[in-house]
């Protein structure tokens, strides 16, 4: 059932930001039908694209006289159906809002609006030795706004860290349409007394209101880079390799895998060189200062090679490391060449339970008879197993959902967490109580309630016991 | 009254007196509850009571070449959960940030009784919201802390510190924008009337022996240690602190006639001889309904801002 909009408040929504700017037409809603979590689908009321933060707060407040439900929308690229508008409601889409607003390389920081897109921050910098570094897969796309809501992780969040550790400050709208800065404000100290809410709202999920502008650290840009590709026979090689370079206290920039499966659909996508019978392949990148990365890079071949590497390459240019990254960061699209649908997971286990979660998932493919290459973010024990179906057979949706299932289980059954950076959204939801006590569930709902004591803004996400869309609605999947 | 524990039953029962007697808890007292109950060296992950100290936790980690990248003063006497309650840091914070970059997962009891946890173990998590944020730095006023997580990295296998004195204040600017990347940059007037700026490095052998050149380049030639740090937080009157924006610490500096050590990296400022600053604007209206509804009965320490 879908909540339906109060003519008097989509005239209301049209005078604040102009009626271009409130689509309600079907046809055009439904690029925000949903996120890249494809399985549930449904139309937002209208969606509603503020061009600044007094616009917003309008909009927030004129909802908020209506009773209608707020989502908060970046560019849609999250995983995990975060911005699904379950009941319908008002879509707050903040793509309009994508100014980077200063910055300032003295202090390292940069003040973007809540749509500037990930990647330009990094670009806008790059002259002057900085770098913006959480890097999710779908940076040339995705929001500031977006990661701050899903927490963004990406490659090089294994030294970096992710979203939470480059915000310094952030603008909230409330969903009474009430306005507050959270964390450092632009002109001042980094340390802020009170309670840390600007870090209670990453990774919030767009439930405690609507961020709108973000002021982001900015880091050094590293002086060299080593950038290697080895090549393993078996995943269990790699999987050690990984365990025992973290083992020997270095921490790379980033350490990447992809399995054979996911190697041959990027190879035959993007041509980069890739050996098509290599059973694993680890991305390895040491960054720093050039005079210690030598002795670093020396180390981790000798891993490598006690490990069974049949072979470690070097980066020999900035040009191949960038073609090797690309590649990376672009093997979710190029699975439509391995299968109509899929579903992406993301789960996390100790590093040193790598290699058990790794036997685990190929018996998983075995035991469901589907098939599920891997490519994820080895070093921090972070998964990404993308599990292949065909939709027309709802024999194979059944069984890509309970393999699903399984994978998930035993990151909890390993210590682990059934999410490291695509957020819980509608998709996790069952999940959470498997995970967490009800206490634990009751004092995030109580955390909930300050900020949304009517529960408005982006419900039914997060919490067991939510609303869901009704049927799964499988479509052919774009590749996120 | 101070709550003094040595276990998580403990806490529970002791709150329910504080209750039962109406009397306010202003303190929190675990030093029973020190035990580290997971470190996994290969995961660069451990588990601790937060009763130990982090002196105790860091000579374990250093038994396996690991630390908690954090310096705040008087180690030897700073509970884990004090650490986090006060959000306490050190000079080393402008190379590795404050704790709440390096803390996983929490366990807390509320003041009902009710034993919560957020986060988790594994160094990627984004599962529910992130309330372990809510307790850094949250002075107690929300629940007691009994339990916390935290990754840990390899320790640097060499640090050196190098400083100068006076005219040669110039050198900071260089040294926050250029690949120097020191861990410490501290300035402080301990040892004389001008103030000296104190830089440390850490990293390879390599990494270090380089950078020390460069900043004998631009005339940091003296060795140093961090002494100045005891000497200043020895001191029993608690110092005042002031948060500014990095680029205008040193102005901030020349009208401050205090005695003074400031994390020049970082924009702080901690000072005594002269007057506090001025209270910053806080959303106090939020913050107060999260301690209310936390702690409805207000049986923990009031908010301190």
């Amino acid at each position: 059932m879908t909540a339906g909009a109060p003519q008097p408040l989509l005239d209301s929504l049209r005078e604040i930001v102009g009626a271009v700017h409130v689509i309600t037409k079907p046809e055009e809603l439904l690029v925000y039908e949903c996120d890249a979590y494809t399985l549930e689908k449904q139309l937002p009321t209208a969606v509603v694209l503020p061009g600044g933060t007094a616009e917003v707060i309008a909009v927030v407040k004129a909802c908020a006289t209506h009773g209608v439900p707020i989502i908060p929308r970046g560019a849609g690229t999250s995983l995990s159906g975060t911005v699904l508008a379950v009941t319908g409601g008002i879509m707050i889409a903040l793509t309009r809002m994508n100014r980077i607003l200063d910055i300032d390389v003295a202090n390292r920081r940069a003040l973007v609006e809540a749509g500037c897109v990930n990647a330009w921050v990094t670009n806008a910098v790059k002259g002057k030795g900085l770098f913006y570094a959480p890097d999710p897969s779908s940076q040339p796309a995705c929001t500031i706004g977006g990661n701050v809501g899903t927490n963004s992780g990406g490659p090089h969040t294994l030294k970096y860290g992710v979203t939470t550790n480059h915000i310094l400050g952030l603008e909230l709208v409330l969903p009474d349409g009430e306005v507050v800065w959270l964390g450092t404000t632009p002109d001042g100290g980094e340390d802020v007394d009170g309670y840390d809410l600007r870090g209670v709202v990453i990774g919030s999920e767009g439930m405690f209101g609507i961020v709108t502008r973000v002021l982001l650290r900015l880091v050094r840009a590293p002086q060299a880079f080593k950038t290697m590709l080895g090549v393993f026979n078996t995943v269990d090689q790699a999987s050690q390799t990984v365990s025992d370079i973290i083992g020997a206290g270095i921490v790379p920039g980033a350490l990447e895998m992809m399995d054979q499966l996911i190697t041959q659909a990027v190879e035959a996508a993007y041509k980069f060189g890739f050996p098509l019978d290599a059973g694993a392949v680890l991305i390895i990148e040491l960054d720093g200062l050039a005079p210690g990365l030598e002795r670093q890079a020396e180390t981790v071949v000798g891993i490598c090679r006690k490990n069974g590497a049949r072979e470690v390459r070097l980066a020999g240019s900035d040009q191949e490391r960038a073609d090797l990254w690309k590649s990376r960061k672009r093997a979710f699209g190029a699975i439509g060449r391995l299968s109509p649908n899929f579903i992406t997971q993301d789960g996390v286990v100790p590093r040193s339970k790598l290699p058990e979660m790794m036997d685990f998932i190929a018996e998983c493919s075995r035991k469901f008879g589907l098939r599920i290459p891997n490519v994820f973010h080895a070093g921090d024990g972070n998964i990404h197993p993308l599990i292949l179906y065909d939709e027309r057979d709802p024999a194979q949706v059944k069984r890509a959902l309970e393999a699903s299932q399984a994978i998930l289980e035993k990151c909890i059954e390993l210590g682990g967490s059934v999410t490291g950076e695509h957020g819980i959204g509608v998709e996790k939801i069952d999940f959470m109580a498997r995970q967490f006590s009800p206490d634990d569930l009751e004092a995030m709902r109580l955390l909930r309630r300050v900020f949304d004591p009517n529960g408005r803004c982006n419900p039914h996400k997060m919490f067991p016991g939510s609303k869901r869309c009704g049927d799964f609605a499988p479509r052919k999947q774009i590749a996120a | 009254m101070t709550l003094t524990a040595a276990s998580v039953p403990e806490v529970i029962a002791n709150l329910a007196t504080a209750a039962k007697d109406g009397v306010r808890i202003t303190e929190f007292a675990l030093p029973q509850m020190n035990r580290v109950l997971e470190y996994t060296p290969e995961d660069m992950t451990v588990t601790v009571e937060a009763g130990i100290t982090l002196a105790a936790l860091q000579q374990r980690l250093a038994e396996r070449g690991q630390w908690l990248p954090i310096d705040p003063p008087c180690p030897e006497s700073l509970s884990i959960g004090a650490l986090l309650a006060g959000n306490k840091s050190g000079p080393r914070r402008y190379g590795y940030g404050t704790i709440r970059e390096h803390l996983l997962g929490i366990k807390v009891v509320l003041s009902d009784g009710r034993v919560i946890k957020a986060g988790g173990k594994v160094v990627k998590n984004v599962a529910g919201y992130d309330l372990c944020k809510l307790f850094v730095g949250s002075r107690g006023t929300l629940g007691v802390i009994v339990e916390a997580a935290f990754k840990v990295l390899p320790r640097p296998e060499k640090e050196e510190f190098v400083q100068a004195s006076g005219a040669k204040l110039d050198a900071l600017r260089p040294l926050t924008a250029s690949e120097l990347a020191p861990v410490v940059l501290d300035l402080h007037n301990q040892e004389q009337d001008t103030p000296t700026l104190v830089v440390g490095f850490a990293g390879s052998r390599e990494d270090v022996d380089w950078r020390l050149g460069q900043a004998r380049q631009i005339g940091l030639l003296e060795p140093a240690t961090l002494e100045y740090e005891e000497k200043f937080w020895g001191e029993a009157q608690e110092p005042h602190r002031v948060s500014v924006l990095p680029s205008k610490l040193l102005d901030t500096l020349r009208d401050l006639e205090a005695s003074f050590v400031a994390r020049a990296g970082n924009g702080m400022i901690y000072y005594r001889g002269a007057q506090a600053p001025e209270k910053p604007r806080l959303p106090g209206e939020l913050l107060r309904r999260i301690k209310d509804t936390y702690d409805p009965r207000h049986l923990l320490p009031d908010l301190p801002w």
